[in-house]
């Protein structure tokens, strides 16, 4: 199975043998060894995952690199942060998603209106199944724990992946009393309950709702 | 000259009389002391060759001399800055990179194209760094800037590396360097034609890689 | 493979920083922050508005300046709060009956024990007291002592030292050499002319430089004799983007 490592926090290599991984197009910044790279549709297998796509327009462009040695990644300086999937189910915003074991499976899934307010379409990547799969943050991120004691509310512009059973909804952190001045500037939030881990990132992204 | 690093952006120089250092105009932060800053179009070296040898290699990166008593503390763009020393060996670098270098080291510029042939000159229209590199010779210290940090990959005989010509940093030692298209990429890449090739090092040295495909 | 850590409700930290991009602030009670600062919370936190009815004597207590009060909320109630800055590095800071003047895009959240003013310097904020501020830099801040000159886009700030002074470099400035450089542009200036100068005791501020944070304004201040105002902030309309390395007057020495 290929094995993911990290080369400081911003790069990421993987170590093939004659196995193969999944990762954004154009990430790849160095390889030792034999390497092949197949341009791949992404976004899900299969012709369902072919119809979802173009339905949610949830856009990924993937290569498929397989061969024997290392190969580097790296996306824009971006902090890489391992997720290590035993049986359960990534939501990653796909652009947020570096690299996959080719073991794992990707697909998408509908997110309500939290996609909405960050301008990345309605819909989120899942990745599903056992193995390594690694993730993109604006600056090192940080994981929060939900426990159904301890909900948690995070800005839409620095939220990035879940994993777990977790519910998730918009809710407005708007005092309404502020109306009559000027908005408070952390106009939504998204709201997780249930029993998961939160991967939030110290940055926002530009959002309509939150305002930032 | 001993570059300092004070944090992963920032590094110290202390200045003596006598010696003197080169920098990147405008990345000075702060300085203590008795301390000048001359713009150098030559860079200080080559005399009037080394400084038309620039202008045709469209190398001609502002650089100021730096020179007197004190501290300098020099930064560049909030970019990751890293201290190579070089003990006698060649350090290829592209100059929009050089945060600062030791006065002593003797500069020059490569031509790319002699070394990888028709695929070197390629390689320099990749990089948009023009045909030309810059080399740095001698005993002393460079700061460099990259873009996210870079990684240091060593390059051993038998094992090459290719790199994304964009995330290519600097190279150091007895490097062969030339164009080379992986089984599929350039299908895959598809976005320019310059794309489709990584650059292949080989040899005995070192290679460093920034962790982004931007150049700066 | 050891994992991330994972931090929850009980483990995040009190008040201090999660990793260098984030800070925890254990809120019990209030907190000033600049607008869209906060990423994440645990607990029960409602964010005011500045400008209406209940929290302004709090306000009174430390906004002493006309502050564009747009610009910050408070943060009330009780909870974790994660604070970050589009992964600029963020500090935290103690202030012991003292002050420190801070560039105004940097300072990103403070205690209400702290008040809240207008430097004379245009674009600087001031903080006189005793508590807990925020700010963020670009990469970590450095700590220096006067005398010292310091490149404009480097300075974040500083602590109990008198204000600084510019610097020109005269020696570059005139002489036929320098003449014909300023007038010709031929052969380039260093880029390095003028500098803010410290001296006497205390403490400076430095970041690596060029990406400024956005300028956010301080307030005018009252037309009167005596009085420097504040230029409108020279910014460059445009943010700077990361990765971009150096703009053309710095390249070509304009």
């Amino acid at each position: 199975m290929a094995q993911f490592r990290l080369q400081g926090s911003k790069v990421l290599a993987v170590d093939l043998s004659g196995d193969a991984v999944k990762a954004k197009n154009g990430a790849m910044v160095a390889y030792e060894g034999e390497m092949s790279f197949k341009k791949m549709t992404g976004g899900g297998d299969g012709l369902r995952g072919m119809v979802t796509r173009r339905l949610t327009g949830e856009q990924m462009e993937v290569m498929e690199v397989k061969g024997r040695g290392t190969c580097y990644f790296a996306d824009r300086a971006t902090e890489i942060n391992l997720v290590t999937l035993r049986g359960e189910t990534l939501y990653v915003e796909s652009s947020n998603l570096l690299c996959t074991d080719a073991a794992l499976r990707t697909g998408t899934s509908f997110t309500g209106l939290r996609g909405a307010s960050q301008g990345t379409g309605l819909f989120t990547t899942t990745v599903e199944g056992s193995g390594q799969a690694a993730i993109m943050s604006d600056g090192q991120a940080v994981v929060l724990r939900v426990t159904p004691s301890t909900p948690l509310q995070v800005d839409p512009g620095a939220y990035i992946a879940h994993t777990g059973r977790l519910k998730q909804h918009f809710q407005s952190g708007v005092n309404f009393r502020t109306f009559i001045g000027e908005g408070s500037g952390e106009a939504f939030q998204i709201r997780f309950e249930g029993e998961g881990l939160v991967y939030v990132q110290p940055s926002e992204r530009n959002t309509i709702g939150g305002d930032v | 000259m001993p570059f300092r690093l004070l944090n992963s952006r920032m590094v110290e120089a202390k200045l003596v009389p006598g010696q003197r250092l080169f920098s990147q105009r405008g990345a000075m932060l702060a300085y203590k002391g008795d301390v000048s800053f001359t713009p150098s179009v030559t860079g200080g070296q080559g005399g009037v060759m080394g400084m038309i040898g620039r202008r045709v290699a469209n190398e001609a990166t502002p650089l100021m001399t730096v020179e007197g008593a004190g501290t300098v503390m020099f930064g560049h763009g909030g970019h990751h800055v890293h201290v190579i020393e070089l003990s006698g060996e060649t350090l290829y670098v592209e100059a929009d990179r050089l945060l600062a270098f030791d006065g002593s080291l003797q500069q020059g510029t490569m031509f790319m194209g002699s070394q990888g042939g028709v695929m070197g000159m390629v390689r320099g229209q990749v990089t948009g760094q023009g045909l030309f590199t810059t080399t740095l010779k001698g005993h002393g210290a460079v700061a460099v800037m990259a873009h996210g940090g870079f990684i240091e990959l060593p390059i051993v005989p038998g094992r090459p590396v290719h790199v994304d010509p964009q995330a290519y940093v600097a190279h150091r030692g007895e490097v062969r360097n030339k164009l080379s298209a992986a089984l599929g990429w350039r299908e895959m890449v598809g976005r320019g034609s310059g794309e489709a090739f990584q650059l292949e090092l080989s040899g005995n040295g070192t290679v460093y890689v920034q962790a982004s495909e931007e150049k700066l | 493979m050891n994992g991330p850590v994972i931090h929850d409700a009980h483990t995040l930290p009190v008040d201090d920083n999660v990793n260098p991009y984030a800070f925890s602030v254990d809120l019990d009670g209030q907190w000033f922050l600049q607008k869209g600062k906060m990423i994440a919370y645990y607990g029960q936190i409602d964010f005011h508005g500045i400008g209406h009815g209940r929290l302004d004597r709090l306000i009174a207590h430390s906004f002493h300046s006309p502050l564009h009060a747009a610009d910050w909320v408070v943060a009330e109630g009780r909870g974790k709060m994660l604070l970050a800055d589009r992964s600029f590095d963020v500090n935290s800071f103690d202030l012991e009956d003292g002050n420190l003047t801070v560039r105004s895009g940097n300072l990103l959240a403070f205690q209400p024990s702290l008040s809240l003013k207008q430097s004379i310097v245009p674009g600087f904020l001031t903080l006189i007291g005793t508590g807990k501020f925020v700010a963020a830099s670009n990469g970590p801040v450095v700590f220096v002592e006067p005398p010292i000159r310091v490149d404009p886009q480097a300075l974040v700030g500083w602590a109990d030292c008198p204000s600084p002074c510019h610097h020109y470099d005269h020696q570059y400035l005139t002489g036929v050499l320098g003449g014909v450089r300023a007038f010709t542009g031929i052969g380039g200036t260093s880029g390095e002319e003028h500098q803010f100068e410290f001296v006497g005791a205390g403490t400076v501020l430095l970041q690596s430089t060029e990406q400024l944070m956005a300028e956010i304004a301080t307030g005018g201040v009252p037309q009167q004799a005596g009085v420097p105002s504040a230029t409108p902030p020279n910014q460059p309309s445009m943010p700077r983007m990361p990765g971009q390395l150096g703009d053309l007057q710095r390249r070509f020495g304009l």
